[in-house]
């Protein structure tokens, strides 16, 4: 059992006869709605539900230790990827990032990893794979992958702030290498006290590096031969691979 | 209306989407040039005279819920109409999409064409002008033109039915890695056809009690528009039949296809709806794009030469229809206006 179990059966409470006519110039309207223990091949979690009014998307918050109405809470935002997140595609890291921000949030001893449900827009996963297609067909220019709506660089927050506030966090430490996370939700009113570097320790959960690795180095042989890469807006670094300081 | 900054886009195509990206083009100071091959404007949002009334034979009414869009429908000097308000059936499962919540749909007493003829007001128009070949040159590109004559323009804008667009990307040879992949991407979907018929009949011809019917058991109509009910009074029957994509598909070259839709009519409606007094067939090669073709956003493609050619129209936005048209025209606008790809 994590801590801060009641806390957050509380926010189901808060919630449960909530009105209110949506948040901010969106009318963004979050609510949690159910918690529940979840552990996890990385550790304990308990998983949260939210409904809300803008995407009809149901996004989860996995948590760890207690966080509500804490202060500098170590929060990691992963956008879903089913190919990668759930079949272990090698044509991303998506995985990878899950698993090490999941572990990222065990090692600090609590946190918070919002997992939004923004696999593209509307018939996202139909497009990620038209993508694919083209990628196959080595036609895939950045015009055609936005044109799909794939690894849309212009995501929106907005829902994911809602959650964090819905979360009662006081401030957060954002587990990010994406400059462009933290001005999106500070912009939406989160307190981000402070950055945690999103690194992957090598060797460890780096299964797609070493792959990809391989491919490129010719020890393995590759039919596709496709260069794989990171889908979330948030790219990975290993360690002790250099890291780029103009990313902040 | 029209600005002076930079020499004008030409845009290929004066339907919902041609003439929302004209305007808002406009509005950002930037002038615009629509070429047509027909001889009006509105494109697959068409309204014809049949017996003195007015009848629509694309689609039979607007649907959206961006508020945008549905201000810009405000905004036509029209008969508005909540209409369809009587609808009788549901038809196949997957159909109507425009009755799903939060849509919302309006219709004009002068027809649906009243919308782009609104659009169209005091932009540069040349109708019955069929632009044949893109040829990409230093910093501009040529429309070649069924004439023969040329218009060069360093910013070029397809707004058409996809496959149309694709017709006129084919011609760019050597295809550029850009045109290349927005031909590829145009080839992962394709869009539906439609046969439409409009029949009038005479005053003694029962009314149905309702605006538009989704058959739910005929494979060969897909929607019944009861046209004259936009006009109360009307003393005629008018009725728009549409037919279902895949057997407008197999009877697209069967010259007796009205025929079978009269009588099919007849099966659904009565004995009397096999003769109409008046009847106009129209044939949509490409009618709508299919839902699950969605794009996100229109293309913008970077020519070698420096030009610029923007494609637009229905399948670049989300929801496809005549809402999704008038959102990627205005799309596309804003990247024009912002200079990307330049």
């Amino acid at each position: 059992m994590t801590g801060g179990g009641d806390a957050l059966a509380q926010l189901v409470l808060r919630d449960r006869d909530h009105e209110c006519e949506g948040f901010g110039p969106g009318r963004v309207c979050v609510r949690v709605v159910a918690v529940a223990r979840l552990p996890t091949r990385a550790g304990p979690f308990r998983i949260v539900a939210f409904w809300n009014n803008r995407d009809a998307k149901e996004h989860v918050a996995l948590v760890h230790g207690d966080v509500v109405g804490g202060s500098d809470v170590p929060v990691r935002l992963h956008s879903e990827c089913l190919t990668g997140d759930v079949m272990g595609s090698l044509r991303c890291d998506c995985r990878d990032q899950l698993t090490e921000g999941l572990a990222a949030i065990q090692r600090e001893g609590r946190g918070v990893l919002l997992y939004l449900r923004q696999e593209g827009r509307g018939i996202g996963l139909i497009n990620k794979i038209r993508a694919y297609a083209l990628q196959e067909q080595g036609l895939d220019t950045v015009e055609a992958n936005l044109a799909l709506g794939f690894r849309d660089d212009e995501r929106d927050y907005a829902v994911a702030a809602h959650m964090i506030h819905g979360l009662e966090l006081r401030s957060i430490r954002l587990i990010t290498n994406n400059p462009e996370k933290l001005r999106q939700l500070t912009a939406y009113r989160v307190e981000v006290s402070g950055r945690i570097p999103h690194v992957i320790p090598p060797g460890e959960h780096n299964r797609f590096y070493l792959e990809t690795k391989a491919r490129r180095s010719g020890h393995l042989i590759d039919v596709d031969a496709l260069a794989p890469r990171s889908e979330q807006a948030d790219p990975v670094v290993v360690a002790p691979a250099p890291q780029d300081p103009g990313a902040e | 209306m029209a600005g002076t900054e930079g020499s004008p886009v030409v845009i290929v195509g004066a339907g919902v989407a041609g003439l929302s990206c004209a305007r808002a083009l406009a509005e950002g100071g930037r002038r615009a040039l629509v070429l047509d091959r027909a001889r009006g404007v509105g494109g697959r949002c068409a309204t014809r005279a049949l017996e003195g009334q007015p009848v629509d034979y694309g689609p039979v009414f607007l649907h959206g819920r961006d508020p945008a869009f549905l201000a810009a429908l405000d905004a036509v000097p029209a008969t508005r109409l909540d209409w369809p308000a009587d609808v009788h059936g549901s038809g196949a499962p997957c159909q109507p999409e425009a009755f799903s919540p939060g849509e919302v749909r309006r219709a004009f007493a002068e027809g649906v064409n009243a919308f782009p003829r609104h659009l169209a007001e005091g932009l540069e128009l040349r109708l019955q002008r069929k632009v044949v070949g893109l040829v990409p040159g230093d910093g501009t590109v040529a429309l070649r033109l069924d004439d023969g004559s040329f218009l060069e323009t360093e910013v070029a804008v397809l707004a058409l039915a996809a496959e149309q667009a694709d017709e006129l990307l084919a011609t760019v040879l050597p295809a550029p890695p850009a045109v290349a992949a927005a031909r590829a991407l145009l080839a992962t979907a394709s869009s539906h056809c439609a046969l439409a018929l409009l029949a009038a009949y005479g005053p003694g011809a029962p009314r149905p009690p309702w605006h538009v019917s989704y058959p739910e058991t005929s494979r060969v109509v897909q929607v019944v528009s009861h046209e004259s009910s936009k006009r109360p009074g009307s003393p005629l029957l008018v009725l728009a039949l549409q037919a279902h994509p895949a057997w407008s598909r197999l009877h697209l070259e069967d010259p007796d296809w009205p025929r079978h839709v009269l009588d099919e009519a007849a099966r659904l409606l009565g004995a009397w709806a096999a003769d109409p007094r008046t009847a106009h067939p129209h044939r949509w090669r490409w009618a709508r794009t299919d839902l699950a073709a969605e794009l996100a956003r229109p293309l913008l493609l970077a020519l070698p030469g420096g030009a610029r050619l923007g494609v637009a129209g229905d399948r670049f936005a989300p929801g496809g229809g005549v809402e999704a048209a008038w959102r990627s025209g205005r799309a596309l606008a804003g990247r024009i206006l912002a200079g990307e790809g330049a």
